[in-house]
């Protein structure tokens, strides 16, 4: 209805009041100038501040780098520190929104004065935040965000935490696709898609190069993230009958794949999932343990490898959170390898601050759990995952044959065996 | 004493454009750039949801296209001083507008409900196209807006100052709205529609025009927040709990007036910023929200301040009763009587 | 032609399920003509009650049903009570709405609270197992839930057409003040209605977790396409809604299988907005009073 002289005066007065407490709150920090101090004195302790996905729809993986980066605190901090001083995480929420995760990086950097910061899970929270820490000259080590907009960007102070930009990720498969003797490769393949930044670019990439290597394309489809039904897709995969099938997928539409695929009797004699195939508990337990013989993904860490702190990690994990090393998500392996590469700048450099930081990854090769890693001017590094297969209801990694621990198994016998 | 509203308004946009001249740090402003946005957008639900009363459930699939389409006119990533996007978006606007014409003229020949189904059944196919549209909006992949080329020292500033620009648009908008007949058509209209139009108020006309206005508002927030952000993905630029908040924020403040929904934005904005970032892992976050949205509806009604109002003028009621009743009590016992006199010392202090 | 009737099939299938639950939300519209935007939400949670029962106990989801019908016609009957009977006449369209929705966040949020937000869903030894009839697949899951989605919606027409209860109901939906003058209790009523929408959420959300991966936030996809089923089939219509949802289900089925499952998600909507321009009433909506 509308309001009455009286009304409009108190209304006015109601949002005054408001403003002016805000205005209040504003001048009582802008004079609170404390906070960590950027001090070089080596019993401050060195503050790193993340903005995590606690809550919404990243939960799950976002907890997965929290423990990542909590346990690499308390095992440097065992250690003597960084440089002497103590690391605290200052982990905050970004309930899955890139709105949140702008305003928390703004408060961790201005208002709590971080001396580092580490990134948040995705790249769809990745690419907002990398703009705010460069603004204000801060490195960005990030374990989650390696879709190819992050790169586009063309930061300098960003840096991808893993072996190889999320699209190369199925490379490796090509490669040694590639490498077989030319009677024994496939002639024909099907590509299924998952729209998303790094489904698609993934078996895209693949297909390149099968295409090239004259590899016939004979069926493709990229489906919407909320496809629940893969019966007409995959009908129309086995009706080309294709000798391999590749998927650029995430977890839950790997798993509807494969279940569709026996519903319908068919087996290829190559399968590649780029992921939703590389998790060692959720995959055998979606789609039954007897489905999983010979089918192919793409990883960097797993249980057993003989990379960088691997072992000490996976101990301290299973020591601090229980489990065991199956049960670990990559996520935190790639988490706690940021807080590696801090280390080993600190011990190479004798100093720890963001520019540091930023020219010395630039160059050399650097090492971690996952491998060496190394990296372009834009963050992208430059090196490659490693191909696992499922045999006898492990994970093994399979190529290239440098960290190989097992024969690859092909064609890919047929399900249930 | 009475402040003309032209001053109340005059002052509260002065004390807007003063704030970021006090010395801000970058976190405060970070978070005013958030709190207008709402406000903007909550004023601007107002005019559909408060007014009119139909409870429009999908305003954030026209601030998701606002923000398409200045990432679409902004596809080469090159910018000469950083304020053409700004000088774009009343054409943003216009293309809220004018998608919503249509929209409103389908569903607001029905019912309010049905109209809401409409509304949020919209929602979800705009996000739909969103995603599928790869050409046009980059899909899953998302669309990049040029970097704003504004030296970090004064970042927010630009689009904090075209924020309250929108902000005053809305506040002006429902102001001149309420004091015309276009306001009294409205609010005729969510009163009883039938005798609205049955007395001959042009009650399509007056609706559809309401609805465009406010997603043209809301479309063109879209392009801010889309250029301030800087990248935009399908399912955060077109998202069921913007519209939410937006309407919690009216509901809050109070349908229908106008200063409420600003009010609203304030308390709830600056209050969910802080809580998410003080308390951390708080898994508690929709609850809490939800049951915020309960018991404003169920015990708040109509909003905090209507009830602010209807409290006032309760308690001016009763003072004005008990001053009544209190003359009247003392004529009575003015009189000469001399046995009401000494009932009188009797009971206060006496005369002896 | 092949994919295309095999994209038939399984609309028709899939429509049994969607019909289920599309019949206590218009349900609840009929008896309270409020919009039940939780109805959604109510389902997923019932997917959560029938997964943990399986996960717990090795209770087959079907089985389940019994309980986890029992469970949510309570949450029904305490919602309603709660939440929906303090609204003040005049508000009640209005605030209902929001007041649902507030409801199928509540909901949301106390799902991913307890069990987490990765998806989940209910595999069973017989998930993956398929006939093959003339050709054609055949999944068993997806008979037994069009199976049950039959007993179950025979099971609603029987309590609504033989009962003294259903026979309130109907009066309510037909006409509210003659139905009080009658003695029709329409508090009552609407109670148990909701609790009873709520109950035919509680049987979809077994079958639906049997089909389809689930987690927290799927409820929005859910609303959306119920909304537009009962929109088509007529607020207030329990056989139109059935009718509705095959139809849609088929279409959308339809052209997933022939044009591209991209856009079988857009069916819906357009069948919406077809509805609203030609019929606005929906197939077996009434044109009643100060309705549309």
């Amino acid at each position: 209805m509308l309001q009455s002289n009286r009304l409009r005066r108190r209304s006015g007065a109601v949002v005054v009041t408001a403003a002016l407490a805000l205005v209040l709150g504003a001048c009582t920090s802008a004079s609170n100038n404390g906070g960590a101090s950027a001090s070089p004195h080596s019993t401050t302790p060195l503050v790193i501040g993340a903005s995590i996905s606690l809550t919404g729809d990243f939960a799950d993986s976002g907890k997965a780098v929290q423990r990542g980066y909590d346990l690499w605190a308390q095992e440097v901090n065992a250690k003597g520190g960084v440089l002497g001083r103590q690391v605290q995480m200052k982990l905050v929420d970004d309930a899955s929104s890139p709105t949140q995760v702008v305003s928390n990086y703004q408060n961790l950097i201005n208002r709590d004065k971080v001396d580092l910061v580490f990134g948040p899970f995705s790249s769809l929270l990745t690419v907002p935040a990398s703009q705010v820490a460069k603004r204000y000259a801060y490195s960005f080590l990030e374990p989650a965000g390696g879709g190819p907009k992050v790169f586009a960007q063309n930061l300098d102070n960003l840096f991808f935490v893993q072996p190889a930009p999320v699209v190369k990720s199925g490379d490796v498969f090509a490669d040694w696709v590639l490498s077989l003797p030319a009677d024994q490769q496939p002639k024909t393949a099907a590509y299924t898609e998952l729209d998303d930044p790094f489904a698609s670019p993934i078996a895209e990439n693949i297909r390149a190069r099968f295409e090239a290597a004259g590899i016939k394309t004979v069926y493709k489809e990229v489906y919407p993230a909320e496809t629940q039904d893969f019966s007409a897709i995959m009908s129309k995969v086995v009706a080309a009958n294709p000798d391999v099938l590749v998927g650029g997928t995430q977890n839950e539409d790997a798993y509807a794949q494969v279940k569709t695929l026996v519903q319908l009797k068919f087996s290829p004699k190559f399968m590649f999932l780029s992921n939703g195939a590389n998790s060692p508990l959720e995959f055998p337990s979606k789609v039954g343990a007897q489905n999983t013989q010979g089918i192919m993904s793409a990883g960097d860490w797993f249980p057993g490898s003989t990379a960088f702190g691997s072992d000490a990690f996976a101990a301290a994990y299973i020591k601090t959170y229980g489990g065991s090393a199956d049960t670990i998500d990559n996520s935190s392996a790639e988490a706690f390898a940021c807080g590696q590469l801090i280390e080993a700048v600190a011990t190479k450099t004798g100093k720890i601050d963001n520019a540091t930081i930023i020219s010395s990854l630039h160059q050399g090769t650097w090492p971690t759990l996952l491998g060496d890693l190394s990296w372009g001017p834009n963050g992208a590094p430059s090196g490659s995952f490693n191909l696992i297969q499922w045999q006898g209801g492990k994970l093994v990694p399979v190529f290239p044959a440098a960290i190989a621990k097992a024969a690859p198994i092909y064609p890919k016998p047929n399900w249930g065996g | 004493m009475r402040v003309p509203s032209i001053l109340r308004g005059g002052g509260f946009v002065a004390v807007l454009l003063l704030l970021p001249l006090l010395g801000l740090q970058h976190w405060f402003l970070n978070l005013l750039v958030f709190v207008l946005m709402y406000a903007t957008m909550s004023s601007a639900w107002n005019l559909v949801g408060g007014f009119a009363g139909y409870p429009s459930l999908g305003h954030a699939a026209f601030f998701g296209i606002g923000a398409y389409s200045l990432a679409l006119m902004f596809k080469d990533p090159v910018l000469a001083n950083g304020y053409e996007p700004f000088f774009v978006l009343p054409v943003v606007g216009l293309i809220g507008a004018l998608i919503g014409w249509p929209i409103a003229l389908i569903s607001m020949r029905t019912r309010a409900d049905v109209f809401a189904i409409v509304t949020i059944t919209f929602l979800f196919v705009v996000q739909t196209l969103a995603f599928n549209l790869h050409d046009l909006t980059g899909g899953a992949q998302g669309a990049a807006l040029p970097v704003p080329p504004f030296p970090a020292a004064s970042f927010e500033l630009p689009f904090y100052y075209v924020l309250v620009l929108l902000l005053c648009l809305a506040m002006g908008l429902t102001f001149a709205t309420m004091r015309s007949k276009l306001g009294l058509s409205l609010v005729s209209i969510r009163a009883d529609e039938d005798k609205a139009r049955g007395i001959g108020v042009r009650t399509t006309g007056v609706k559809v025009l309401a609805f465009s206005v406010s997603v043209g508002i809301t479309a063109m927030v879209g392009g801010v927040w889309a250029y301030y952000e800087g990248f935009i993905y399908p399912q955060f630029a077109v998202d069921p709990l913007v519209t939410i908040a937006m309407v919690l924020m009216t509901f809050l403040g109070g349908r229908g007036t106008l200063w409420g929904p600003v009010l609203g934005a304030v308390i709830l904005e600056a209050g969910q910023q802080y809580l998410t970032y003080q308390l951390g892992a708080v898994q508690l976050y929709l609850i809490v929200y939800a049951l915020i949205f309960l018991m404003i509806i169920l015990l708040l009604p109509r909003g905090i301040l209507p009830t602010i109002e209807d409290r006032l003028r309760q308690r001016r009621r009763r003072q004005r009763a008990d001053a009544a009743t209190a003359d009247a009590a003392l004529d009575l016992t003015a009189g000469s009587d001399p046995v009401t006199t000494d009932h009188v010392d009797a009971l206060g202090g006496g005369t002896t | 032609m092949h994919a295309l009737i095999q994209g038939v099939i399984l609309g028709i299938l899939t429509g049994g399920v969607y019909a289920l639950m599309a019949s206590g939300q218009t349900l609840i519209f009929g008896i309270m003509k409020v919009v039940n935007l939780a109805q959604g939400a109510m389902v997923i949670m019932a997917s959560y009650l029938a997964y943990q029962l399986f996960t717990s106990f090795g209770l087959d989801p079907f089985l389940a049903i019994p309980v986890t019908t029992v469970i949510m016609f309570g949450l029904g009957v305490g919602v309603e009570l709660l939440f929906l009977r303090p609204l003040r006449r005049e508000d009640k369209s209005e605030l209902s709405l929001l007041v649902t929705f507030a409801v199928a966040l509540l909901i949301e949020g106390f799902l991913s609270v307890s069990w987490g937000t990765t998806y989940r869903s209910i595999n069973t030894g017989y998930a993956n197992s398929s006939w093959t009839v003339a050709g054609y697949q055949i999944t068993v899951v997806r008979f037994w839930a069009f199976a049950l989605s039959l007993v179950a919606l025979g099971l609603l027409f029987w309590l609504l057409n033989r009962t003294r209860f259903g026979r309130a109901v109907r009066a309510t939906v037909q006409n509210p003040e003659s139905a009080r003058l009658l003695g029709v209790e329409a508090q009552r009523v609407s109670a148990l209605g909701f609790g009873l929408g709520a109950a035919t959420a509680a049987a979809a959300g077994s079958v639906y977790g049997l089909l389809y991966p689930f987690y927290s936030g799927s409820h929005y996809d859910l609303i959306s396409r119920l909304l537009s089923i009962v929109v088509l089939g007529g607020l207030g219509s329990v056989g139109g809604a059935v009718i509705a949802a095959v139809i849609v289900s088929t279409s959308s089925a339809i052209v997933a299988a022939t044009i591209s499952p991209a856009w079988s998600e857009m069916t819906f909507f357009v069948i919406l907005i077809l509805v609203l321009l030609i019929r606005p009433q929906g197939l077996f909506g009434s044109v009643s009073r100060g309705a549309i």
